[in-house]
Parts: C-alpha cells; structure tokens; sequence
C-alpha cells in the first residue's frame, strides 16, 4: 500500500489513552467502584456497567509473557490463552509488571468458549477471583437463548453481590443505548472504508478496536466521534490490493500480520474478527425487554466455537462483497482448533465464489515473519 | 537485452543470465551465512562464466529467501511468482508446481506462468531439503546416497515423525532395532512425500506436474512422488534454477 504521509490526529487519542486510563481505575477504585476484568465478545458489557462496575479486556496479545505462563500451561495452547495467563503471573511475581491492569481487577468474568480458555481459567481463578459463565454451543437451538438468558441472571446477581448495586432496567436500557451508539460509530467509520481510496488503513483501524474494550465506553465513544470528524474531512491516497482479515482475534500488541500485509503493499479493508466486525456488529433491540434483547445480539456473534456455524460462513461472504475485497487472509492462532477447522469450510466457500484465499497460522513470536513475507508477497502479486 | 535473476535461497544462491530471452548460463553457489555476499558473488560468478561485462547488464531482479537483502538488485518478487514464470518458460504444459527447497515446500498452482493458488509448509524444515540432511547425517551416508541407496528398498520402514528432530531420534531407533539401511532412506522419503503430497492433493492436481527445488535432484524423492501422485513428474534439465530464471524473466 502508498502511503500518502497523512496522519490523522485523533489516532493519538487512542494510542495515548493507556496511562491515562490506568489512572482513571485506580481513582474509581479508590472511590470504590468494582473493575471487572474480561477476555470475550460474549460478556456484555451493558450488565457490567448497569451496576455500576468498570472493566478491562484482559486478553493478550505479547509475547513477552508467554515464558512465564509455559510453567504452568503447555507449549502446544493458543498463544492469546498463555498470553493472558503469563500477564497475571508476571503480575504476582512482580518482576516484569507486563500488565498493571491485572492487578487492579476485583474479578474476571470469564465465558465457556474454547477449551484451552476454560481449563486455564480454573487456574487463573488462584490469583484473581474468576466468574465463568456458560454459553450454549448450539445457539439456534429453541431453548439456547432461554438459557443464555438465564446464565445472564445468574451474571447479574453475582455482579449484584459484588458492586452492592442493583440492576435496574433503566440502567440497562440506558447501557444498551450507549453501546449501540458505540456500534453505530464504528459501522459509520467502515462504511467509509468501502470506498475507492479509504480514509483509514487496517493497521490504523486495527489500534482502535484493539482500545474498544480496555478504554471505558465514553471515552471510546466521545475517540470514535473525533476519529469519524477527521474521517470525513481527510481525503487520502490509500491503494493496492484490498484484503479483508478473517479469523482469530488480534489482542492489543499482535500487530504482525497486518503490519506484514500493509507494508508490503496490500490494504485491508475489513477485519471479520472478535477485533472487528464481530465486536460491534448487530445492534442491540431497544424496544424489547432488556435481558431478551441482550441475549439476542450476544447470541449473533459467530464464533468459531459455536456450531453449526454457517452464519460466520456467510458473513464472510457479505463482507467480502461490500467492501469490494480482492482476497482474504485467513488468519489462524496456532492450536486454535475452532478457527483452524473451519478454516476449510470457509475455503471452499470462497473458492465458490472466486475469492482468492491465504491462510496464515502462526503465533506472537517473530520465528515465521520472514516466511509470512513471502507468502504475502506471492499473495499480493498474485492479486495485482 | 540482458537481464539477471538471483534466487537468494536459504540453502544455495542461484543466478540466471537471460540474454534476449535465452538463457546464457547460471550458477548454483552455498549461500552460507551472509544473503548479500553470496548475491555478489552469484552475480559475479555468473557474468564471467558468461563473459559478459557488468555494464552491459539491464535489469537485476531478486527473489529467494535473502530476496531483501540484495541491495544492488533494482526490483524483487518473491519465489513463488518466480518459480511459476520460470517454470512456465521450461515447461509450458505444467499447471502444477512442487518445489522442495532447503527451508521450505511449495505447492504452486499456475496458468500460463502464473500464480492461480498456492500453499506453503508452516514455519519448521520438516519435509524439506533440512530434513533430508538431517537424517542422512543419522544413517551416515550423504544425501545422494540416500536417494539411491532408496531406490533399492523393498520394505521402506514407517517413519512417522514430521519433525525433524523426531525423526533423527527415531531413525536411531530404527537402526537399534536393526533395520536395513535402505529401508530407512526409503521410509525418510516416503515421510517427505507423505506431507507434501497432501499439499498436493489440497490444491488440486492439474497436469502436468513439475517438480524443482535442490530436492528434485533426487531420484529415489522424484520415484517416490510419482507413486504416491499416480502421475509423471516433470524435471527441468536444472531443477535448482527455475526461480533465478523467473526472476530474469519478470524484469
């Protein structure tokens, strides 16, 4: 991709937010407010805010800690699991201090995705006190939502118990309304990336929702407003191939692959990922009861470790035909079985439809980048 | 028009003159340590193999593993775009592509010298030219010895270890339990042909098939391929050169 020597100003808003953020927990617990601390998409954030707590995403993207997470976790697990892990560790030992916001956390409410995530939550759960709520693997069952339902009241009255707050509706649909204004932004802001030339790269975009869940939802917001002003005003040259990232999440610090793929001249245009579209895309129902709507939206969110999972199948397919996209990078944590085995269902899928298809799968260390390079390169030339 | 192509690989630096699209000579040197030094010293090498002057060169294009660090290279394409013009130059009716190199596999799907589809082996060496060198130094013969010494063997041993490391403790095993030593070269290579074949097959077979890289000059590999894939495999005069002359031919 051309770089045009554009910069937009209100990217520093999001890049400069950590310390201030981390402040900003500590005034709150001071004034004894709870920190929640999460590492998934199907915790909502609008229970935890409507009694009052904070929260954080916990979850990893540096390799720096995963030495330390390996005396406890074994080698072969998802590198984004032993990330998290190694953080809390390296907090206890206080050695490297890898994560401060670990150590500000009242309680991590953790969800039964993947295997390697729940098995290391009962571990996780002897240094931080750990809440895990269920989820049901089959949502388009009749009676999944019914149950998601009820784990969500469960959630609430933990988190009732633990802040001394209750839960109003009120609170909630103020929450809801809040976060789908959030939503919104964000669909506004990839709207533009649609066009010819966007205004906004995937590296660039990429540091944004990495801050969505660490930065607190105002401030996120009032970032987006200022971040979607610029947009709108700034026209920038921005060319080469348009790829769409599809796949595992990318925590706050695993910028590899992107940077890979932006400096040797592709451009993305859209991630389908727990750092992209899958963080914001449906909309909560502000006219149904709270708790139903709530439960409605989470339940949309295609995860790989839900099945069937055709839904994320053709999301993909959407997606790749609105933002125009030349090819998609399959992008793969190593040891993330959802992911890695649906990688081939969603390959035939494209191939259908002539979309070309790289798929990556590595981990946070920079073993394979030199390699990566030569598949992006053959990938773009092959593209142009 | 004289233009050159050098093929920075992991394991040996390949370089291809093309003067008005013919080949004029090439070299095929060890790369060592140092990516640039080789480079130099491939195009060097190659120009008074050649007689030609420096200054009578156009266009350098490199490709390869070391492709970046070839400073006095003007543009760089990466090997797999390079293998399949250089392929498509020599062997026009070969729409699938094998190339086995010293650090890595590829299978390459092309259409009149292009890229279609391609896949590549993960990050480790196993199935490529470093596991072959690695094992035969455990059954401490060299590699063309463990190529031909496999073609003699009746009853390949099952070696089903993919890691290199794995396999050479297992060929240790092997011999403790005291079998033949051709029937160890030939269960190494049937490993290797056992990984990339199911590359093969996930792209697709469209015939014909070539076969390049340093591994293709192995005969008891090129046998192996042609048993498992049920298809003759297609061998360039010079397997090792078809990147370098790709990148040539790409100015």
């Amino acid at each position: 991709m051309v770089e045009d020597g554009i910069f937009l100003k209100s990217l520093d808003l999001f890049k400069e937010a950590f310390p201030g953020r981390i402040n900003q927990i500590l005034k709150s617990k001071e004034e004894g407010k709870k920190i929640i601390g999460t590492l998934c998409l199907y915790v909502p954030d609008e229970l935890i805010y409507a009694c009052g707590a904070d929260r954080v995403i916990l979850c990893g993207g540096r390799s720096a800690t995963i030495a330390a997470a390996e005396e406890y976790l074994p080698r072969n697990l998802c590198p984004l699991i032993k990330s998290s892990f190694g953080s809390v560790i390296d907090q206890k030992c206080s050695k490297t201090k890898s994560c401060p916001h670990f150590g500000l956390v009242d309680l991590i409410v953790a969800e039964a995705t993947c295997d390697g995530k729940k098995k290391m939550y009962e571990l996780m759960d002897k240094y931080i006190p750990t809440y895990v709520m269920d989820l049901p693997q089959k949502p388009e069952n009749q009676n999944a939502q019914e149950y998601y339902i009820k784990e969500l009241e469960s959630l609430k009255d933990v988190l009732e118990k633990l802040t001394g707050n209750k839960i109003t509706d009120a609170q909630l649909r103020n929450e809801i309304k809040s976060a789908n204004e959030t939503r919104k932004l964000l669909h506004a802001i990839y709207e533009l990336r649609k066009i010819d030339s966007p205004p906004i790269r995937g590296t660039e975009m990429l540091k944004v929702l990495q801050q969505m869940h660490f930065l607190s939802p105002g401030e996120f917001r009032k970032n987006l407003v200022l971040l979607l002003d610029e947009l709108k005003l700034k026209k920038r040259e921005n060319s080469g191939p348009r790829i769409m990232i599809s796949g595992c999440p990318m925590a706050a610090g695993n910028m590899k692959v992107p940077e890979i793929i932006e400096n040797r001249g592709g451009l993305i245009v859209a991630e389908e990922s727990c750092t992209g579209t899958r963080a914001f895309w449906d909309l909560v129902d502000e006219k149904k009861e709270p708790m139903k709507a709530i439960a409605e939206r989470y339940l949309k969110i295609p995860c790989a470790c839900m099945y069937p999972n055709e839904r994320r199948i053709n999301q993909i397919l959407k997606l790749a035909g609105d933002f125009n996209v030349d090819g998609v990078v399959y992008y793969t944590l190593q040891f993330c079985h959802g992911y890695n085995v649906e990688k081939y269902r969603v390959g035939e899928a494209l191939k259908k439809s002539g979309i070309p298809l790289l798929s990556i799968e590595t981990d946070y260390s920079g073993a394979d980048t030199e390699q990566i390079k030569t598949r992006v390169d053959a990938f773009l030339e092959m593209l142009e | 028009m004289i233009s050159i192509g050098i093929d920075a690989g992991a394991a040996t630096t390949k370089a291809v003159v093309l003067r008005d699209n013919e080949i004029a000579g090439y070299t095929i040197i060890p790369t060592g340590f140092d990516f640039r030094k080789a480079g130099e010293k491939a195009f060097e090498e190659v120009l008074s193999n050649c007689g030609i002057s420096e200054s009578k060169v156009g266009t350098i294009l490199a490709t390869g593993y070391g492709r970046n660090s070839i400073g006095f290279a003007d543009k760089t394409i990466s090997e797999i775009t390079a293998h399949a013009r250089g392929v498509g130059y020599l062997i026009p009716a070969a729409h699938t592509i094998i190339d086995i190199g010293g650090q890595d596999s590829k299978v390459i799907s092309t259409e009149n010298g292009k890229v279609v589809d391609f896949l590549m082996n993960d990050r480790c060496a196993a199935g490529t030219g470093k596991f072959l060198e690695y094992t035969a130094k455990a059954l401490e013969i060299s590699l063309d010895e463990l190529g031909t010494l496999a073609l003699v063997s009746k009853n390949p041993a099952n070696i089903s270890s993919m890691c290199t490391v794995f396999a050479e403790s297992e060929v240790i095993s092997l011999r403790a339990q005291k079998t033949k030593k051709e029937d160890i070269a030939a269960g190494l290579i049937e490993s290797i042909i056992l990984r990339t074949t199911a590359m093969v097959k996930k792209l697709g077979i469209k015939p014909e098939v070539a076969f390049v890289g340093g591994v293709a000059k192995n005969p008891g590999v090129v046998k192996a391929f042609e048993k498992a894939l049920d298809i003759a495999v297609l061998l360039p005069e010079e397997p090792q050169i078809t990147g370098a002359l790709g990148a040539a031919l790409l100015v």
